[in-house]
């Protein structure tokens, strides 16, 4: 009977059609998500396969968890089907037995739920045959189908999981008999896995939170975070370390789920509901009974028409806040939404306050999902709703107009979206009143709830409703929807259309900034808008037309009554509508297209084709320097208006007379330039470059003065506000954006490899490659790219009277005029040519040391950090003075900008700092990271190290900059710090190294040779100088560093290289560590040390004597990511802590590793809790974790 | 005094299916039945006169008002109760009749209360009027729904199969409810029960085939056929040949046993007895030579 059973259950759903959708659907998005880089399934591919081992075991859990709900359909389906059907009594009174009945339904539904998953791998196989041949995609980028990769992830991941899942759903549904439990029971899943994220996203947890996950989704991830790209090629998911565990614990606990509900099942139906009747608590009175029907007057007009529509309105809201699917899904969104808050915001295991804005992004997020499933199911609820229950004569045949009930239907979507994020809104409130922050701006969630997702939300309701009504099939309507939803974006991306005006609900609507409010685009985000609700107008007014009334469903009957009715008031509500629709979309369309035309994605690339065939030609002509510069820059911020004047000298240092001088303009700011005895003799339609012919030659060693003025003057609203760093709140500008590049300039060029191989260009060199000793090569720096070297700066700069503008060096001067105010600077010292102005409604905090004013410019909102950052500079001035050398400027500014861009950026004395880091981290704890002190002396420490010395445009020349200046921040930082503070900020440059060496695209260089990539320069880098200071002492790598700084600072070309510095720092390193220059800055090369064995005896003096056995190797790896396994031979840390939770080291001590295995022995005076190999984690391995044991006894 | 004026109304559906034959008719005030077996063609009739189907030729009129051009000015008019009669979950009586009645345009709040209140005594729901209807019996939703088809005072009521799967206490309930309001407008009682047209009806039709085959006063349909309808009681095995040699009108089974209703002019022979004719005979004469006409 069990065959019979489990053939019944899978044979029928397989005639259904559900299976199929689900199916389909997972095919089409592995499909997208293979063959287009526009559809994206849980982050980016990088250099990996797009269909490699590793994509398909990421692409399969993540749908895995998607496919919670059809699990849920299936497995709450199987247990209650004969139950609602009222089969259950016939049924059980067969003689039948329970085993068969019960686990026939339950493995049945198991594989059922996980065929739609196949489509998975039928995408997988259908992109690999057709996106290469179609053209959709660089064969390069796919490598050979792993069949096997797709039998392990069903079986290690699919299976089990549907298994679990299944077999929660099953006992619930079981038990309860109610639709809504065993979708609640999906939710506790979904919670179980946010919660194993929580614990995660703190990474010492990864163990636990790793075995509490579900669906092994994170578990997988974190066994293969540091994949080389080989690896996540080539390697086959396996059931291995963790994830077997993971999966082991899960099948028990989905085992033991089906075992009671089995246990507990019985076919005597007890849990028979006894409805209780609702007692009518007052019945009224009847009123005196009469034959006569009272008189009542009924009319059509406009006051009924508002009544039908508040009826329908009324009706339909009803209908959908009561159904139970509602339900379900409004509390999902709540309870995932407290889990996204109870997580925090963190970076660098830091909180940063719950700012109104980040609130509004996350209740966003957490709506996003959640609206557009409630108005694509309920458009067809309400739209059905008449149809399903056999009223729709009767109502159809009242004398209503349709657009009263389509309208009512609408409102009654919006409502309930509206309603699910307004209580999103308070859960964001209270978590902001929970966690003390009580700044709370109401105006800013209700108005970006009015500017931002009302018309979003009225949009798609008509949208949707419009579907459900003209395809007049409820199903198909359903499938036209999420197709359209899914797939409307993408197809416009292929087209390479980016307006606005074709994505439902788009609008230029920029993030808002405490600084810039809601941005620069509200008045046209209120146009968009209008054009967007209009269009859920029209939408409603052609469904209102073909609305079917009755028993109509040809096309043909549809559209004669609808043009029966376009004589009618509702045909000219239609037409009025369409004219005001297509005048707002005539507005919008000037105002995005032809005033403020933008140029696309493949737009752009063709210009940066263009651009480097017809002129990389000039590449390698002399081109003069800049020496000096004089500035007159006026800001006019509420017009977005910057007109700049600039009066530049030149020097010819080339060595060659010049006698053409060529730009690289950009169109936005209008460029004049006016060299004298030049002219213009070229300048093509894009207005990218210019050549002026010199009437006479710029002979070598000579000057000339060229005079440049550039204007950027905002126009009505755009698709997209383009040129974010021009604002109302907050201009951040810099002199490349103001001025025309001189010459041809390689950046412009495309660099993305498969871009320029589809484009038949052959792949670019990140950097030139290291040249030792150097010749030209070394004669530009990375910064300047050899257009200038050190220059003089002189500013007159004005903006509004509400607002303050600063510019490179020491104020000088200061007035107003005409209501502007007037600022001017000039630099204290030569610097790089690359400087910003800004321009904001500031306030400001000063203090001085030594003479140099340390000034904050923040927003007055964001005072909490200021103090800290005005210490954090100078203590940072204090220890670079003492340690590198004097600093040039008479003033460090650290300058609040919006955060459009999140970073902060070291100018010549002025680091802008964005609003969105550092200003808003939540330091009052005062035990994290002190990631305010870690930024400010990071950018402080760039004032030496690329504003002092500077390195030439090669590989390496980043570790002279960035290396060092993380360093150097270590290094302020440890000051304040203890060695186990330290480890844990240490862990997270750890974790970026090796995170990102995981998704190297080129192949790992080693530090000396880094090519301006972050996880190096910054990860590698600053871990590597740490632990060099720690072995060979603090002031040898100062010295070292203080002596090559000596050797640069300030000076002309040639620029130094990594390897000029590697010669300074060899004689400082001790001969028995000067391995270290080669393992560490030459070569790639990781550890693999395990503590085994940790046991203690206690010696007759009362000592402890604490034996180690360790086993050790030394992996060198090549740019591929190959890994070759040595013997080790190095100094390693070995130490003791007296406290489980390693707070403190009570004993450290370098021994040698000489081989693979090694025992040790340390005498401690007390007993510790646990022993470790680098116990203060400073050197890199990729798992660490087995570094450290608890001791224990040792056996006698 | 209403007039509903019929003239040429003819349908065909995608299928094939001639639903509406040039059905032509004249019904004026009080309560008309529309007798026709299953398929005959009345929901088709009675949807394309309650302005939910469209007609492919003919024309149809209450009044002056053209109700194949101008439905919106026949649906402030109009009560009907369609042959599936369902309800919304989750909703009160009162407020389903409320929400009816605001959507014929009854926008006036007290008087819609007084409204629903009087019909809800009137069909006797109003101490269920806060329960939901999902819940009622089909006798008390069958109450619901003529309740909601007399709100707005129509001219025309068309009701559809009402009395189907209703018991015989709940049948003479609404009997009465109907015969309430029959009088002084035109109310079209669509059904196969023939009992229902001879308790209520003072106009009749049949319809067949998508064609009107008869059109009168149920009595003058009875007197047409008084004596020409014969009666006997056969065994089963006779059938055959008795269906073969006399025009069987029906067959029905009393006691185990067939009996037959014959049509003829004269007795058709000694086992033969003549009965008073009654709308059954007449509705299966109609129907019967029609089809086989």
């Amino acid at each position: 009977m069990f065959k019979e059973i489990f053939f019944l259950e899978v044979k029928g759903a397989l005639r259904q059609p559900m299976i199929y959708i689900f199916m389909f659907i997972m095919a089409l998005m592995v499909f997208g998500a293979v063959s287009s880089d526009n559809v994206i399934i849980g982050g980016t591919v990088g250099n990996v396969h797009k269909n490699a081992p590793h994509i398909v075991a990421t692409y399969t859990l993540i749908l895995t968890l998607l496919s919670l709900l059809i699990a849920a359909a299936f497995f709450n389906n199987a247990a209650l089907r004969d139950h609602t059907n009222q089969f259950n009594e016939i049924l059980f009174s067969t003689p039948l037995r329970k085993f068969d009945y019960f686990f026939g339904r339950f493995f049945g539904a198991w594989v059922l739920s996980t065929i739609p998953l196949l489509g998975i791998y039928i995408g997988f196989v259908l992109a690999t045959t057709i996106a290469p041949a179609a053209g959709w995609l660089d064969p390069e980028r796919l490598g050979p189908i792993y069949f096997n990769a797709f039998v392990s992830s069903y079986l290690i991941f699919v299976l089990p999981n549907m298994f679990v899942a299944g077999a929660i759903i099953f006992a619930l549904a079981n038990k309860w008999k109610n639709t809504i439990v065993s979708f609640m029971g999906a939710l506790g899943l979904i919670i179980i896995y946010s919660i194993s994220g929580t614990l995660l996203s703190d990474i010492d947890n990864q163990t636990i939170g790793s075995l509490l996950d579900t669906f092994g989704i994170r578990t997988y991830f974190i066994d293969t975070k540091y994949f080389t790209p080989i690896e996540k090629n080539t390697v086959i998911p396996s059931l291995s370390g963790l994830v077997l565990w993971n999966r082991l614990t899960w099948i028990m606990i989905g085992g033991a789920t089906i075992s009671l509900s089995y246990w507990s099942f019985s076919f005597k139906s007890k849990n028979e509901k006894v409805k209780k009747l609702k007692q009518n608590e007052h019945d009224e009175k009847s009123v005196v009974k009469t034959d006569l029907m009272p008189r009542v007057t009924q009319s059509i007009d406009r006051h009924s028409f508002w009544n039908q529509f508040n009826s329908f309105f009324k009706t339909s809201f009803l209908s959908v806040v009561k159904n139970p699917t509602f339900k379900i899904l409004f509390l999902f969104s709540l309870v995932l939404y407290i889990v996204t808050l109870a997580s925090g915001f963190e970076y660098y295991g830091l909180k940063s306050f719950p700012v109104t804005y980040k609130m509004v992004d996350s209740i966003n997020d957490a709506a996003g999902l959640f609206v557009i499933i409630i108005l694509v199911f309920f458009s067809g609820e309400i739209i059905w709703r008449d149809r399903l229950h056999h009223i729709n004569e009767v109502i159809d045949a009242t004398p209503h107009l349709s657009i009263s009930s389509l309208l009512g239907k609408v409102l009654a979507l919006v409502s309930v979206v509206s309603i699910l994020h307004f209580l999103l809104i308070m859960l964001g409130i209270g978590y902001q009143a929970v966690n003390g922050y009580t700044h709370f701006e109401f105006d800013v969630y209700i108005f970006s709830f009015l500017l931002d997702n009302l018309p979003t939300y009225i949009a798609w309701s008509a949208v949707l409703v419009f579907f459900q009504v003209v395809i007049n099939q409820r199903y198909i309507a359903y499938f036209v929807s999420i197709l359209f939803i899914f797939m409307i974006d993408i197809l416009w991306a292929i087209f390479d259309v980016q307006s606005n005006m074709v994505s439902i609900g788009s609008t230029p609507l920029q993030m808002y900034s405490d600084m810039n409010g809601f941005g620069d685009a509200v008045m046209g985000s209120i146009w968009f808008n209008a054009y967007w609700v209009l269009l859920g107008f029209v939408l409603l007014a052609i469904s209102a037309l073909l609305w079917t009334r009755g028993k109509v469903s040809l096309m043909k009957e549809r559209l004669a009554i609808a043009s029966r009715s376009l004589n009618s008031g509702s045909g000219y509500a239609f037409f009025g509508l369409l004219i005001l629709w297509l005048a707002c979309a005539g507005f919008v369309y000037y105002n995005t297209q032809i005033l403020n035309p933008y140029t696309t994605t493949d737009e752009r690339e063709l210009l940066q084709l263009e651009y480097e065939q017809s002129y990389k030609k000039y590449e390698a002509m002399p081109i003069p320097k800049i020496t000096d510069v004089d500035y007159t820059i006026d800001i006019f911020p509420t017009d977005r208006r910057v007109d700049a004047k600039a009066a530049i000298t030149l020097v010819n240092l080339s060595g060659e007379e010049i006698n053409e001088i060529h730009f690289t303009t950009d169109k936005r700011w209008n460029m004049e330039i006016s060299i004298p005895n030049a002219e213009l003799t070229f300048k093509d339609d894009n207005d990218l470059y210019r050549i002026y012919t010199l009437s006479e030659p710029f002979m070598d060693g000579e000057n000339m003065n060229i005079q440049i003025n550039s204007h950027y003057h905002s126009k009505g609203f755009e698709n997209a506000v383009d040129n974010t760093s021009i604002a109302a709140n907050g201009t951040f500008i810099n002199n490349m954006d103001i001025l025309p590049t001189i010459g041809y300039n390689d950046r412009f060029e495309l660099d993305n490899k498969n871009d320029r191989r589809s484009y038949g260009l052959s792949p670019k060199a990140r950097m030139p490659k290291l040249e030792y000793p150097c010749g030209k090569a070394c004669d530009i720096n990375y910064l300047t790219d050899g257009r200038a070297d050190w220059v003089n700066v002189h500013t007159t700069i004005s903006t509004s009277a509400d607002q303050l503008a600063i510019a490179p060096g020491s104020l000088k001067k200061e007035w107003q005029k005409d209501g502007r105010n007037f600022y001017e600077y000039e630099l204290d010292h030569p610097s790089q040519n690359f400087y910003s102005f800004m321009s904001a409604n500031y306030e400001v905090k000063r203090k001085t040391w030594n003479g140099i004013d340390i000034e904050v410019y923040y927003n007055a909102a964001h005072d909490d950090n200021v103090e800290m950052m005005l210490n954090a500079v100078q203590r940072s001035l204090e220890y670079y003075t003492e340690n590198f050398g004097p600093y040039f400027h008479k003033q460090a500014r650290i300058i609040e900008f919006p955060r459009y861009a999140s970073f902060a950026q070291a100018f010549p004395g002025t680091m802008p700092y964005s609003e969105a880091i550092g200003f808003i981290a939540d330091m009052r704890d005062g035990d994290g990271n002190n990631i305010v002190d870690a930024v400010v002396a990071h950018e402080m420490a760039h004032q030496w190290w690329a504003h002092q010395e500077m390195s030439a445009k090669m590989q390496g020349g980043t570790m002279l900059t960035e290396s060092f200046s993380e360093y150097s921040s270590l290094m302020v930082m440890k000051k304040e710090s203890t060695p186990m503070k330290m480890r844990e900020f240490l862990k997270y440059n750890h974790e970026r190294y090796l995170r990102g060496r995981s998704q190297e695209t080129d192949g790992e260089l080693p530090l000396y040779k880094v090519e301006n990539q972050g996880h190096i320069h910054y990860g590698k880098g600053s871990l590597i100088l740490y632990a060099l200071q720690d072995y060979i002492g603090e002031d040898s790598v100062n010295a070292a560093l203080k002596e090559f700084l000596e050797q640069t600072r300030y000076k002309g070309p040639p620029y130094a290289t990594s390897m000029d510095f590697l010669t300074i720092l060899e004689p400082k390193v001790p001969d028995s560590l000067h391995y270290l220059i080669n393992d560490w800055f030459k070569e790639i090369t990781l550890y693999d040390y395990r503590l085994k064995e940790a046991t203690y005896s206690q010696r007759e003096d009362g000592k402890y004597d604490i034996n180690l056995g360790v086993e050790a190797y030394k992996v060198v790896a090549d740019s591929m990511g190959n890994e070759t396994q040595m013997t080790p031979n190095e100094w390693v840390y070995i130490g003791l802590f007296a406290d489980e939770d390693e707070e403190e080291l009570i004993m450290e001590k370098k021994v040698k590793f000489d081989s693979d295995n090694l025992s040790f022995t340390l005498v401690s005076n007390r007993l510790p809790a646990k022993a470790a190999i680098d116990p203060r984690r400073i050197l890199i391995e990729r798992v660490y974790d087995d570094n450290i044991k608890t001791i224990s006894e040792k056996a006698p | 005094m209403a007039t509903l004026k019929i003239e040429g109304l003819s349908k065909t559906y995608p299928n094939g299916v001639k639903a509406l034959d040039n059905v032509s008719i004249e019904i004026g005030n009080g309560m008309f039945g529309l007798l026709g077996p299953n398929g005959a063609g009345k929901s088709s009739l009675m949807r394309t006169l309650a302005t939910l189907q469209e007609a492919d030729e003919g024309s149809a009129f209450l009044n002056d008002i053209d109700i194949l051009n101008n439905p919106e000015e026949l649906r402030k008019t109009l009560g009907y109760l369609p042959q599936e009669f369902g309800v919304y979950p989750r909703i009160t009586a009162k407020q389903l009749l409320d929400h009816i009645a605001i959507l014929k345009g009854i926008s006036n709040k007290s008087e819609r209360k007084e409204l629903v209140d009087f019909l809800l005594q009137k069909v006797n729901l109003f101490n269920e009027r806060n329960k939901s209807v999902k819940g009622f019996s089909g006798g008390m939703k069958q109450r619901v729904g003529i309740a909601q088809a007399l709100i707005g005072n129509p001219q025309l009521i068309i009701v559809d199969e009402p009395t189907a799967g209703l018991d015989p206490g709940e049948r003479n309930r609404f009997h009465n409810l109907l015969a309430d309001v029959g009088n002084e407008v035109i109310v079209i009682l669509s059904t196969h029960i023939v009992d229902d047209v001879r308790e209520l009806c003072t106009n009749m039709a049949i319809m067949s085939g998508g064609k009107i085959v008869y059109h009168g006063h149920p009595q003058s349909a009875l007197d047409q056929l008084k004596g020409k309808v014969w009666q006997c009681s056969i065994d089963r095995d006779q059938m055959q040949e008795y269906k073969a040699n006399y025009t069987v009108i029906s067959d029905k089974m009393v006691t185990g046993k067939p009996q037959l209703h014959v049509l003829s002019d004269e007795k058709p022979s000694a086992a033969f007895n003549e009965v008073a004719p009654n709308l059954e005979d007449v509705f299966f004469t109609k129907t019967q030579i029609q089809q086989t006409a």
